[in-house]
């Protein structure tokens, strides 16, 4: 009977897998793709009305369309293919956003786990919180007179609060019962930290490390268009202040690609970590 | 054999937010031997679960404490292993991991092989080597119990705690498991202490099942020993013969608790309107003291009572004048709470409480002078002097059926071998009048409380043949009974009157005052009496026979020293005993509904705490009364059925609330 279910179960060819997978799914893939769809036509007709201030579909895609196919070419300067443009973008974001991850997660352990610490500073991060990461830009140039690290600062500072916030809920959210167990087994001071207190806070702080990073990403496009310099933010910029709207419109789809896989990047890091967590 | 866990006097209170207190737990005391299975049962939120936690060291109690091996529990360790209802397995650990964090952080002195070996030793002996590599997201709920279990036996704790461990299973899971753990723990010798409300898991796994009361101020309401030899398994247990009758005792038990839960608490209160004159009815005794006092030195008004004392010309007026709600308080012999609450005489039954003992000792058992002069001197010389005279009838005078006089002299007759029901007559007399009918020889002799066998052996009429002390010391005397809706509605009023009278109470034992409390009583509106004889044993050595010497008799009258004021469940549960042995009431089925009701130990401790006096509480303990029968207050039927001259018991079920009208 076993043997049975497992033969019907298996797929007689690898293309009628991928015909059953389509199937399974097929709302899943099909309803985005008219979705896309039906937006690329109105948009379209949208632009062939008289006074439209912005190319259609199809001309963005003709006036774009050595960008799209020539990512790597680099001509010095700021005149460089797209891919270099995200690159030194996720740079920047690769360095704030790792020193905002240490910070962080270190901070929030030490505020989660100290009722004191965390009455004296939870009101003024939750006032930093709500500062938007711009308004940071103007204090950073002031301190490091220096673009590059202002943009990256501006990064970390934006990064840094949700960490911080969901490391501390998260310290102070471990269940009564894993602390009992550690009280009952007389756990010392780093058996309990290594043991109990951070494997049952890493689900809190990936939410704050995704969080995280979805702004980091927010931050930096409109950092690089004021600090200028090699980025997708100031290529935006640049873009617009030439009047070439059409290439405004093929990086902005970059980078919401980008920010995407971001997301996803740490999302599926967090499930390999935390075992049986919480999707 | 000295005891392995000492759980001691253990209350545990609560704050409120609102600056109340809520007592969860009141006066637990249990000890339990190494290799015993104890389980506590009770209905949810009557403070098991918390009694567990006081005993893990999660939490600590408010007074009392618990003792492991000697050594007082402050905080949790690994000697003190808990299985968690929840199993609290740490989810980002492997099963293996689990049990040897455990094994790593309590047995660090032992090499790592070593301690690898005892990890995988247990993992094997819960059967869960196929899932030594899972997460516990990965397992069944039997599963994660088990490796929990493994967990907890894994370091070799003295005692295991298991907190409802298999709630949360399937019926069938359940049924391997507690014969798994079962297993265990007889192969490993561990003392166990197992919280549930499965009375079949309590009757399989347990050697003593103790039984809790509804909280709030959860009391152990029953301990019940499971006779059963072991190992175990299931199926022989359910067959034993004793298997259902002990099933029975326990769910009876539950059932009472179950009914006690819904009975409606106190309806709202009216303080404002709070009645405070009361009407109290008290019989001219010496031990009316308290009342007196109170009175006389202001004390009700201290609490702002307004009392009116009516003197009474027989405890059968004090019995009605409650019943009509002619009096809202009285003075009663110590069984006449019991003996309205359970309906005495075929009348429907009064619930009627008392939170305040007035008075211990007190009584004498006296002979007149013919009987005397026959040559009685002993219960020896009575059964003989019986014996010699079978056609004439001797008749003895007590005060009330449900009295300790009664109660005592039927008791101290029949260790004689006398038949108090066969051999002599037995007549109720008023107090105040028992000394005339002995003068006028209407009575041979009689049990009564003081002044009046004084004066019998003061005017020469008789002797004492034996006091209080020499039938039971220090037995409950006079309490201050209410009936239960008049405490209900006037909860505040009901408090004043206890700590009015306690207080009084520790007025009258300060011997420095009884001077001035004998010229009161002597008073006209009081006991009346003559302060010659009234002073004997009150003030003055005690005279058992004009002709012999004065006898130091200090607790004759006793007060307040000594714990008098303190109602005990086990002396109470005694006198309904001796009750039933007499017919004079049914021995409730509901013995422990009956016993939570009427002696209501709460509302003393209430009092005593108010009034910032110690309020401890003895454990139910077994104890004799005048002869070699031990009294076991966790079997009352046992008890009654090894007494001589036991009429036959009706054992009843007594409904202490109206039906509902309406179903």
């Amino acid at each position: 009977m076993v043997a049975r279910i497992e033969r019907s179960s298996v797929p007689s060819s690898p293309l009628l897998n991928v015909k059953t997978l389509f199937q399974k799914h097929s709302r899943k893939i099909i309803a985005p793709l008219v979705a896309i769809a039906l937006f690329a036509v109105f948009w379209q007709l949208f632009s062939m009305t008289p006074n439209a201030g912005l190319p259609g579909p199809i001309r963005t895609l003709q006036e774009t369309w050595y960008l799209i196919v020539n990512p790597f070419f680099d001509n010095g300067g700021i005149d460089k293919g797209l891919f270099w443009q995200i690159f030194a973008s996720l740079q920047r974001v690769a360095i704030g956003y790792t020193m905002a991850a240490i910070v962080g997660i270190a901070l929030g352990i030490l505020i989660g786990a100290n009722p004191l610490m965390y009455d004296a500073l939870d009101p003024m991060f939750q006032v930093f919180r709500t500062v938007p990461p711009l308004a940071w830009l103007p204090i950073s140039l002031a301190i490091f007179r220096d673009s590059n690290p202002s943009a990256i600062f501006v990064i970390f500072i934006t990064a840094i609060w949700p960490i911080i916030i969901n490391t501390t809920v998260g310290v102070q959210q471990i269940p009564q019962d894993y602390k009992n167990v550690a009280r009952m087994l007389r756990l010392s001071r780093k058996d309990y930290f290594f043991e109990v207190l951070f494997p049952a806070t890493v689900p809190y702080i990936f939410t704050g490390l995704r969080i995280g990073i979805g702004l980091s990403w927010l931050a930096i496009i409109a950092a690089e268009m004021l600090v200028g310099g090699v980025g997708i933010g100031f290529f935006i910029w640049d873009a617009w202040n030439s009047s070439r709207m059409s290439e405004i419109i093929i990086s902005l789809i970059y980078v919401g690609i980008v920010g995407l896989l971001l997301d996803r990047l740490i999302a599926v890091a967090a499930n390999r970590i935390v075992p049986g967590a919480r999707s | 054999m000295k005891s392995f866990v000492d759980i001691d006097h253990v209350d545990k209170v609560f704050p409120l937010p609102n600056g109340d207190r809520y007592i969860a737990l009141k006066n637990i005391d249990l000890t339990i031997q190494q290799g015993e299975f104890v389980s506590l049962i009770g209905h949810s939120g009557c403070g098991k679960s918390t009694l567990l936690n006081i005993v893990a060291g999660f939490e600590h109690a408010s007074s009392g404490g618990v003792v492991l091996e000697g050594r007082e529990v402050y905080e949790p360790g690994p000697d003190r292993m808990v299985v968690f209802q929840n199993y609290s397995l740490l989810p980002w650990k492997t099963v293996y991991q689990n049990i040897a964090l455990a094994v790593d952080s309590a047995m660090k002195k032992l090499p790592a092989g070593e301690r690898r070996g005892i990890a995988e030793y247990h993992l094997d002996l819960v059967g869960l080597r196929r899932a030594r590599d899972k997460f516990p997201h990965e397992l069944s709920g039997g599963m994660r119990q088990r490796v929990a279990i493994a967990r907890a036996l894994a370091i070799r704790p003295k005692l295991l705690l298991l907190d409802e461990p298999f709630g949360a299973l399937d019926a069938l899971t359940r049924g391997n498991l507690q014969e798994q753990l079962m297993r265990i723990c007889e192969e490993s010798h561990t003392t166990c202490i197992m919280v549930t409300h499965d009375v079949d898991e309590a009757l399989l796994l347990s050697d003593r099942i103790v039984m809790l009361t509804n909280g709030p101020e959860a009391r152990v309401g029953r301990v019940l020993e499971v006779p059963i030899p072991r190992p175990r398994h299931r199926l022989e247990v359910v067959n034993h013969p004793s298997y259902y009758a002990l099933r029975n005792e326990v769910i009876y038990f539950l059932n009472q608790q179950k009914r006690a839960k819904r009975r409606p608490t106190a309806p709202a209160m009216v303080t404002s309107g709070a009645k405070t004159t009361v009407d109290i009815g008290f019989i001219p005794l010496t031990d009316c003291a308290p009342l007196v006092v109170a009175q006389e030195k202001g004390l009700f008004k201290k609490y702002g009572l307004d009392v009116t004392l009516n003197r009474e010309p027989s405890w059968g007026a004090i019995a009605e004048g409650i019943a009509s709600q002619r009096l809202d308080a009285a003075q009663m012999v110590a069984g006449l709470p019991l003996a309205l609450t359970l309906g005495m005489g075929n009348n429907a039954p009064i619930p009627v409480i008392t939170g305040l003992v007035m008075s211990r000792n007190g009584n004498a058992i006296t002979i007149g002078k013919p009987l005397h002069q026959k040559g009685v001197h002993t219960l020896k010389d009575l059964k003989e002097a019986l014996l010699q005279t079978p056609d004439q009838s001797h008749i003895f005078g007590t005060v009330h059926p449900a009295s300790m006089q009664n109660l005592l002299l039927r008791h101290w007759l029949s260790s004689g071998g006398i038949n108090p029901d066969q051999d002599v007559s037995l007549t109720v007399i008023p107090p105040a009048q028992i000394v005339s009918n002995l003068k006028a020889g209407s009575i041979d002799g009689f049990c009564a409380g003081e002044p009046w066998n004084a004066r019998v052996v003061y005017e020469d009429l008789g002797v004492v043949m034996a006091t209080s002390e020499d039938l039971w010391a220090g037995h409950p005397e006079k309490v201050l009974g209410v009936r239960e809706d008049w405490a209900t509605q006037r909860p505040e009023t009901h408090m004043a009157l206890i700590k009015a009278l306690l207080e009084a109470c520790e007025y009258c034992d300060d011997r420095r005052h009884r001077e001035e409390i004998l010229d009161l009583l002597c008073l006209p509106q009081y006991v009346g009496s003559d302060p010659v004889y009234t002073r004997l044993g009150f003030i003055d050595p005690y005279l058992q026979n004009k002709h012999a010497e004065p006898e130091s008799l200090l607790r004759h009258n006793q007060f307040f020293i000594n714990r008098t004021n303190h109602p005990v469940w086990g002396e109470t549960l005694w006198i309904m005993t001796q009750l039933a042995r007499w017919g004079i009431s049914p021995f409730p089925k509901n013995w422990v509904e009956v016993l939570g009701r009427t002696c209501r130990l709460d509302l003393f401790s209430a009092a005593a705490c108010e009034l910032g006096l110690p309020d401890i509480e003895t454990a139910p303990k077994p104890f004799s009364v005048l002869d070699e029968t031990v009294f076991d207050p966790n079997d009352p039927i046992e008890y009654l059925n090894r007494l001589p001259f036991c009429r036959s018991i009706r054992v009843e079920e007594i409904m202490l609330d109206a039906p509902p009208n309406a179903a």
